[in-house]
């Protein structure tokens, strides 16, 4: 952890990506309790006003809702979702592409083809189709359906850091003491494999905020009045032109949270992997 | 001018200094080395891995990495080499001076023809024109005895054995003429027969080409076949120089002493012998550090060698960085231990009792079938109780597939495995805990079979719990402790990661892991190739030690001759899946009945330079394992082959005592006379 520490302190970019990563936490947190106005409140008086305007600080939409409570409430559901997506698909990934690595012959080529199968169908449009046809998308299902558009790509991450790990002497010393091929996989090896896995995760992160920030702006993200940042680009795009921060501001907000999540996740790569 | 040129030395390092520059420190290489090397001259170069061998070598033609740099005088034929620009120094690098290195495979270039890649050189550094660069190509392979070797500028490097690789760096290295060849590890990733052939080599082209050598290696015994001065290296300093034969018979530094002493060579075994080791390892050496580099391991240390160094000369031409540990005492020789009463084995239990392990027809094939490969080819065999059984043979031989499949890591194909009464010719999966308890595997690399992200609290004592039903944490804590006291590692060792140990700790704890469930058969897969001398030397007597103790039995799987005879009690020689020739190892060592046995023994590298052998140069390289052989798998590189019956009859088992039988067509009487030459010097040498 140390070494970690160390580590970061001469990483300007990984303390930038980490800093803003902390900050939109932070506002996922507190921030709904610290705003005044609710995310649905439409503000009559004070319809497409700039920012600044009648206490508006980043301004309202057409219908008069304050920008700022929308991105902030909006935070909340994509930070959500984005963490659960990248855990769930990490784990399923882990549990898939470990079996196949372990157990390799029939059981490999058979898990492999099925992740084939679905990696040659992109996941945004596997994720619209799915949503599509379900219809009413809530956090339950968003989560569900983009963990199972990114568990392939997961699943032969942890495949191969598998095989890396199963070359070495210390799972045949396993076998033959006799452990179990749940013992061998998740105990000897697992731990072993953390760096690529880690990196995964956090690589997963950046792309899950950008696959449900598309969702919603396809319109198949999560439905009004719940605010989404995808969505409200799409639903402001109408007036671009006479209230540009309508737009500007949830997607400065999708940006820098990919950008900080990709800085930091470049930074853990180069220490988890490249460190010996 | 010319006269001068003769006297002058190719080579002479004055005071050259190395350090890498790391984040944190300054790491010293290479430290105040200064040496010459003459016109013809071959200096060896030897020392454990970590002592500045190879960086010396890269700073000698400005290789060396970003963070190193370099200080003092690399003078070659009267120029000063770190005054060169980089521009100025490619004229030398493989022009005037060549390189060969450790793995021929990673030295050419897959994607090119091996003409290709010899023609590169004139052409670049000669400005021949290709075909004068091919025509030099052909004739430097043919030099190095490559037969067809027209045939082989065609191939790629992929297409050719290690052997012919190494061969063809080597010609690489020649096609300028250089006037100096360093040559580094060349051997080291080669086979023992093939090492033989190409250090032979190395000799003959030295003469021919009017060149001189320096030969870097960790073995004395290879470096002695090639060197005529052999310096040794210890944490970045040349603490000796000598001739080859002063170096072996009267060593003045208490390091090559005691690198010396450690090693297994011909006459050292574990009857008589106990193996000298070096207590600790070899460390880094930050700048701050003065004195002599040994101290810390020394044990003719006197107060005040902390501060002292002085290279001086001792001997006519005999020069050592250690001027006080042996003054006035004569040479020692390693410690004897006094042969005990032979047991009789009439008190031992009944025979049937007396056997722990029989192998009945192992067959064990790998890929499909048309291709498959014959790694273990009809094998029987077996082991007494209470015994170490050494299996040596060359890569590719089947000793690892053996031990693998004794062990349970694979399930023989045909044949069966009887442990003490029970049939376990099945794998892991469906052996009974006693068994997987009882029969053991040390690995070679203990950096890979030892799991990283435990402690060694936890990869000791979860075969405790496993396998012998341990599940009191405290209990399992109180008998970790004692094998760790065992393998003399300390109880601070509980809670260390492998990768707070050092090679050899590593590897003892494996040892601890594999005692620590009271096995009764312990298969040892090259368990120091990985290690330097001093440390295997530490390792080996720790095995032979616990073995007595346990009384266990082992298989002891290895490459090197010196180890095999140092540890063994029978020994098992295979070739290409098959056995040649099994005996008790006096029998083996001393009279070898198989060509092959006879081929391996003549090609190992001795310690003591007085050894004079005759070399037998195997030609070629093991047939390919997947062609079903008729008849001896030795028969295409035998020296003594009989005639065609060799290729088309399987060779008949031929019984020299009780124990001692070999696989092979010469009349038994005809084997008596030929008693070899390698053998009786086994036999004279022994202590």
């Amino acid at each position: 952890m140390n070494i970690f520490l160390l580590q970061l302190k001469k990483s300007p970019r990984a303390i930038i990506g980490l800093s803003v990563l902390l900050l939109w936490v932070f506002i996922a947190f507190a921030g709904p309790s610290m705003t005044t106005r609710s995310y649905t409140h439409m503000d009559m008086e004070y319809q497409m006003a700039a920012p600044g305007e009648g206490g508006h600080t980043l301004g309202t939409d057409a219908l008069g809702r304050d920008v700022l409570s929308r991105i902030v409430y909006g935070s909340r559901s994509i930070l959500t979702i984005a963490l659960m997506t990248s855990l769930f698909s990490s784990i399923a990934g882990i549990i898939i592409g470990f079996t196949a690595g372990y157990f390799g012959g029939l059981v490999d080529t058979i898990f492999l083809r099925i992740m084939d199968i679905l990696m040659a169908i992109p996941p945004l449009v596997l994720a619209m189709v799915i949503l599509g046809i379900l219809g009413n998308s809530t956090i339950l299902s968003l989560t569900i359906i983009v963990s199972i558009a990114y568990t392939p790509a997961t699943a032969r991450v942890a495949r191969g850091a598998l095989l890396t790990c199963a070359s070495n002497e210390y799972v045949d010393a396993a076998r033959i003491r006799g452990e179990s091929h749940f013992y061998i996989m998740f105990i000897e090896i697992l731990p072993n494999t953390i760096g690529p896995v880690l990196v995964e995760i956090t690589a997963r992160f950046a792309y899950s905020i950008m696959m449900i920030a598309s969702l919603g702006f396809l319109g198949v993200g999560l439905q009004p009045p719940t605010p989404d940042w995808g969505m409200m680009v799409i639903e402001n795009k109408s007036i671009i032109r006479t209230a540009p921060w309508t737009v500007l501001y949830p997607s400065l907000s999708i940006a820098s949270l990919v950008i900080a999540i990709s800085l930091f996740s470049d930074f853990i790569s180069k220490v988890m992997i490249h460190e010996e | 001018m010319k006269n001068k040129q003769k006297t002058m030395p190719v080579l002479e390092i004055n005071n050259l200094n190395v350090e890498y520059k790391t984040l944190t420190d300054r790491i010293v290489a290479v430290k105040d080395i200064s040496l010459k090397v003459g016109r013809k001259e071959a200096l060896g170069i030897i020392g454990e891995s970590g002592c500045g061998k190879s960086t010396l070598t890269y700073a000698i033609v400005d290789y060396l990495p970003k963070n190193g740099s370099r200080s003092g005088e690399v003078i070659f034929m009267g120029e000063n080499l770190l005054e060169k620009s980089p521009k100025e120094m490619e004229s030398y690098r493989g022009n005037r001076i060549a390189m060969v290195y450790q793995n021929p495979y990673s030295s050419l270039n897959p994607s090119l023809t091996i003409g290709f890649q010899l023609e590169e050189v004139t052409m670049f550094h000669q400005k021949f024109s290709r075909s004068k660069a091919r025509e030099a190509a052909i004739e430097t392979l043919t030099d190095l005895y490559m037969g067809d070797a027209a045939g082989i500028i065609e191939r790629y490097p992929h297409q050719i054995s290690g052997g012919m690789q190494q061969r063809v760096c080597i010609a690489m290295a020649l096609l300028c003429k250089p006037d100096l060849m360093i040559l580094d590890e060349p051997t080291t990733a080669l086979d023992v027969t093939t090492e033989a052939v190409i250090l032979d080599i190395i000799g003959e082209l030295k003469e021919k080409y009017n060149m001189s050598l320096i030969y870097i290696s960790h073995d004395i015994g290879v470096v002695n076949k090639v060197a005529d001065r052999i310096a040794v290296m210890y944490r970045g300093e040349v603490v000796e120089t000598s001739s080859q034969e002063a170096i072996f018979n009267d060593p003045l530094h208490p390091y090559t002493r005691a690198l010396i002493s450690c090693m297994p060579r011909a006459g050292v075994v574990k009857e008589t012998v106990r193996l000298n080791t070096i207590p600790g390892y070899v460390t880094r050496r930050s700048a701050a550090e003065t004195g002599c580099p040994f101290v810390p391991r020394c044990d003719k240390k006197r107060p005040g060698c902390e501060d002292r160094y002085g290279f001086t000369e001792r001997k006519s031409g005999h020069f050592t960085a250690c001027d006080r540990a042996y003054a006035e005492d004569v040479p020692e020789r390693p410690v004897q231990i006094k042969k005990k009463e032979v047991k009789l084995p009439d008190n031992g239990p009944a025979p049937e009792h007396r056997t722990i392990l029989q192998l009945d027809k192992i067959y064990r094939y790998f890929g499909p079938p048309g291709k498959r490969i014959r790694a273990v080819d009809g094998v029987d065999l077996t082991l007494d109780r209470n015994s170490v059984l050494g299996v040596v043979g060359e890569s590719g031989c089947g000793k690892s597939t053996i031990g693998n499949t004794v062990g349970g890591l694979l399930r023989p194909t045909s044949g069966k495995i009887i442990f003490d009464g029970t049939d376990i010719s099945v794998s892991w999966r469906k052996r009974s805990p006693e068994t997987l308890r009882e029969i053991q595997l040390i690995f070679q690399n203990p950096g890979r079979s030892l799991n990283p992200s435990f402690t060694l609290e936890a990869i000791i004592g979860r075969p405790m719990k496993k396998l012998l039903g341990i599940n009191s944490g405290e209990e399992r804590k109180k008998r970790i402790v004692d094998i760790l006291k065992k393998v003399d590692l300390g109880e601070e060792y509980l809670y260390r990661r492998p990768r707070q140990l050092s090679g050899g700790e590593m590897q003892r704890a494996a040892v601890a892991r594999a005692f620590s469930i009271s096995p009764n058969l312990l298969i040892c897969d090259e368990p120091t190739s990985a290690l330097d001398a001093s440390v295997q030397a530490s390792v080996l007597n720790l095995l032979v030690d616990l073995q007595k103790e346990s009384g266990a039995s082992y298989i002891f799987i290895s490459h090197d001759l010196n180890v095999i005879n140092y540890l063994s009690d029978m020994i098992m020689v295979m070739y290409l899946g098959r056995i040649c020739e099994y005996g008790e190892k006096h029998e083996v060592v001393g009279s070898p009945c198989h060509p092959y046995t006879e081929a391996l023994l003549s090609a190992v590298p001795d310690v003591d330079p007085s050894i004079k052998k005759e070399a037998i140069r195997l030609e070629g390289s093991p047939p390919d394992p997947t062609i079903k052989i008729k008849g001896c798998p030795f028969a295409g590189r035998c020296h003594r082959k009989v005639g065609t019956v060799c290729d088309t009859t399987p060779p008949p088992k031929v019984d020299f005592s009780e124990t001692h039988f070999s696989y092979c067509h010469i009349k038994p009487a005809k084997i008596e006379k030929k008693v070899m030459q390698a053998g009786e010097v086994m036999r004279t040498q022994e202590i």
